[in-house]
Parts: C-alpha cells; structure tokens; sequence
C-alpha cells in the first residue's frame, strides 16, 4: 500500500473546497437569470442538493460509483456501503497517494453539482417535493453508473479506452441532456411572452460564473489526483479555454446583436470551462485555445437554435453543459496527446480515439436521457412534478417555500 | 451503525413525501431604519 504524500493530500482536499463552492456558485449563477418572484426556489434547489448528495454519497452513491465492479462493468457493489472500509489509509485503485476518504470528498463535490446543473431546465415551475425525489433517484441511477462506467478501472467504457478528464461526460453530458430531457417532460412556462425571460439580476450571475471559474481550477486541476504537472497543466488549459470563450461569445453577440454582452461573457466562461473539463489533463494550453473558441461559437448557437426550437430549457443547460460536453469530449479525441496526459488523439496519429469518444458521448447521452426520463415518469404518477397554474404564476417563491427574496 | 444511517436517511425521506405542498402566507421581514443599520453606524 502506497503512503499518503502530503502535498497530494493537501491539493485534494483544497481541490474538493474548490469543487463545493461550485454549487452555491451555480445557485447565483441560475438565480440571477430568472425572474424575482423564483430566485430563492431556484437557489435552493442547488443548495438543498449540496446537503442532500453529500449524504448519499456517504450512504449508498460512492459505492455505486466507485466500489468494487459487481462483474459487468456498470456499476459497483455494496462494499463500501455507509463508507464501510474507506478509510484515512489510501485506496489500492484511486489516488493512491492520498488518503481514500479525501479521493472520496473529492468525487462527492462531482456528484453534488451534476444534478444541481439540471435544475436550470426546470427553474421556475418544479415542484420542491417532486424536486427532491428527483435529485434522489438521478444521483443513484443516472450519475453513479455513469461515474462507475467511465472512471472506475473497472469500467465498460474506460476499459475501452474513453477518456474523460474531469467529467465532460459525467458531469457535463449527462446533466446537459437530463436537462433537455426534463424540459420537454415539464413543459413550456405559462405567461412568457419571449421564450427567454429577462434576467432578474445580472451582476448576481456574473458573481455566479466568477465562483464557478474559480473552483473549476480543483475540479479540472484537483483531477490530476496529485500536487503534480499535469496539474498545473490542467489549471492552466482551463484557465485558457474559460477566457477564449468567453471573449468568443462576446465577441460573436456583439456582431450578432449589436452590443458586448455582459450576461455572454458569463455564459461563454462557463461553456468554456465545460468544454475543457474532458481534456483539461489530455491536451496542451495551445489546443485549449482552439477548444475554447470553438465551444464559444458552437454553445452561442446552440443556445439560439434551442430559443428557436421552442424547448423550454429555462437556463440552456442544453446547449451549454449537453452541447459543450459532447464537444469537450470529443474534442478530447482531437487534440489529447502523449506528451502530457499519456494518451494521444486524433493529431497525434490515433484517430480511432475520436470513434471512442463519440462512443461514449451516444452511451452516456442515451442513458441518461432513458433514465431521466423513466424517473421523471414514475415519479409524476405520484407527486406532479410541476407547480399547478396559480402557484407557478405566484411564484415558486412564495408559493412553494413561503418566502420572499426582495421586500422592496 | 450502517443500518441505523440508512435508517435515518430513511425517515427524512419519508417525511419528504408526507410533507404538506400547499402554498404559504410570506414571511414578514421588518425593514431597517438607516438608523439602526450597521452601514449607517
């Protein structure tokens, strides 16, 4: 058994810090795009899901997702069920120079903020009950298979060689398309005269994508599992590709429509982000360049084709999470190469590796829409999922948590 | 020990799905005279 290595330890843990302040950053992220009457139902379904998570993540998720394979390839077994043998002493699998109750904190910060990223497609009409069934049931059936499929060694699709840095498949896709799918099972808002609203409160969102920027570093940097240089490659491809997608998307709505978008360069970051999370430890600052501006162009227009399209996906989680993961991912399949995470890509020779990470887009993608949307099912024939008409147009607020955010 | 936490997590969940969903009279919020405001001190 390898020994714990302090610095590794020291990283990790900073890194899982990093990856929780996510989630209330996500919560302002969302909060400020809608309208005031659902700005605290909105932040609570990112904060309720930060306590929620965390306690099945210790009771039954981790197991799932990263215990010993039950055989197939899908998912763990219930060896480390409540935690049971994760201890102070490092894993023999994961992290092995860090503690295994530190690699496990870290993959529980993943798993809080994957289902908190959905919540933006069905912002300002879901039922907080109906809400809460659903955060349950997607973190045990839809994120901890997913997680076990890719990242355990285990795992059908890294036994095939899919590569996913950080999680633009587990976290990002599979978000992205539950999203979509949960938009089209709830339905349109009642009384939006635009398909999009106006955000209530801009400078609140911005301050949410900055808190997201800023704890993307331990996501991406914190992947590496050590206190190392790929590392510090991960921050820095990271940082490259947040920035060049952000002016991208500035830069592309200021000649669309005029004017340099604030709200753009928010959301352009955070497509960055998300398109470099797969590749963060695969590819080098250069490639995080082109990745950026591309995910810029392509997430700017996926948001307007989804305006277009009609879907109600409140807070294009779609077209930033599912679209800019799909693209991280393959992306990966371009540009990875040896020289700094061991494997290569497309530009380096091995262009069957763009097949693979298509493969894994098609697989994940399709589970989870199959999966949300069977959940979404079950759990409407007994708690409806959206508000009634005259509370939604009250405001899930006051309507569904008693409360106001703005007396004035 | 594990059995007893799956238990509570157990309750909670329960308690979830027998909560009352019915909508709520807002909570009153007194304002703050800038006199008393910790900006104003």
């Amino acid at each position: 058994m390898a020994e714990v290595n302090a610095g590794d330890t020291a990283w990790i843990l900073t890194s899982a810090a990093l990856v929780m302040l996510m989630t209330p950053g996500l919560a302002l992220f969302y909060g400020g795009l809608v309208r005031r009457k659902n700005v605290l139902s909105t932040i609570m379904h990112s904060f309720f899901i930060l306590g929620l998570v965390s306690v099945t993540w210790v009771l039954w998720g981790y197991t799932l997702a990263f215990g010993p394979d039950t055989g197939l390839g899908i998912i763990g077994g219930l060896d480390w069920l409540a935690l049971e043998s994760v201890t102070g002493e490092p894993s023999d699998v994961y992290a092995t120079t860090v503690p295994h109750l530190a690699f496990m904190a870290f993959q529980m910060m993943f798993a809080i903020i994957t289902p908190a990223l959905i919540t933006g497609a069905f912002a300002e009409r879901k039922r907080f009950k109906a809400f809460v069934l659903f955060a349950v049931a997607w973190s045990t059936f839809v994120y901890a298979p997913i997680a076990h499929w890719v990242w355990s060694p285990d795992g059908w699709l890294f036994g095939l060689g899919v590569l996913d840095f950080a999680g633009g498949t587990v976290v990002h896709l599979s978000s992205g398309v539950a999203a979509l799918v949960a938009a089209l099972f709830i339905g349109r808002r009642t009384g939006l005269i635009e398909p999009a609203t106006e955000p209530h409160d801009v400078p609140m969102t911005v301050l949410g994508a900055g808190l997201l920027w800023f704890g993307w570093f331990g996501f991406n940097a914190g992947s590496a599992l050590g206190a190392n240089g790929l590392a510090a490659n991960a921050f820095v491809t990271t940082n490259t590709a947040a920035a060049m997608a952000a002016i991208t998307w500035v830069t592309i709505s200021w000649l669309h429509k005029g004017a340099p978008s604030v709200l753009g360069a928010a959301i352009g970051a955070v497509a960055g982000l998300v398109a470099i999370t797969p590749a963060a430890g695969f590819v080098t600052p250069a490639a995080s360049v082109l990745i950026g501006l591309g995910v810029g162009a392509v997430c700017y227009g996926a948001a307007h084709l989804r305006l277009r399209a009609r879907v109600d996906d409140a807070l294009d989680v779609f077209a930033v999470h599912g679209v800019g993961g799909a693209f991280g991912a393959i992306a990966t399949g371009v540009f990875a190469t040896a020289a700094v995470g061991g494997a290569d890509g497309l530009l380096g020779g091995n262009a069957g590796q763009v097949g693979l990470q298509v493969l894994g887009v098609a697989a994940v993608g399709l589970y989870s829409a199959v999966a949300t949307a069977a959940i979404l099912f079950l759990i409407n024939l007994f708690v409806p999922i959206r508000v009634a008409g005259p509370e939604e147009e009250t405001g899930l607020d006051l309507a569904q948590h008693g409360e106001v955010a703005y007396q004035v | 020990m594990v059995i007893a936490a799956l238990a509570s997590f157990a309750v909670l969940l329960i308690a979830w799905i027998v909560a009352p969903d019915r909508q709520r009279e807002p909570v009153t919020v007194e304002s703050v005279s800038p006199e008393t405001s910790p900006v104003a001190a």
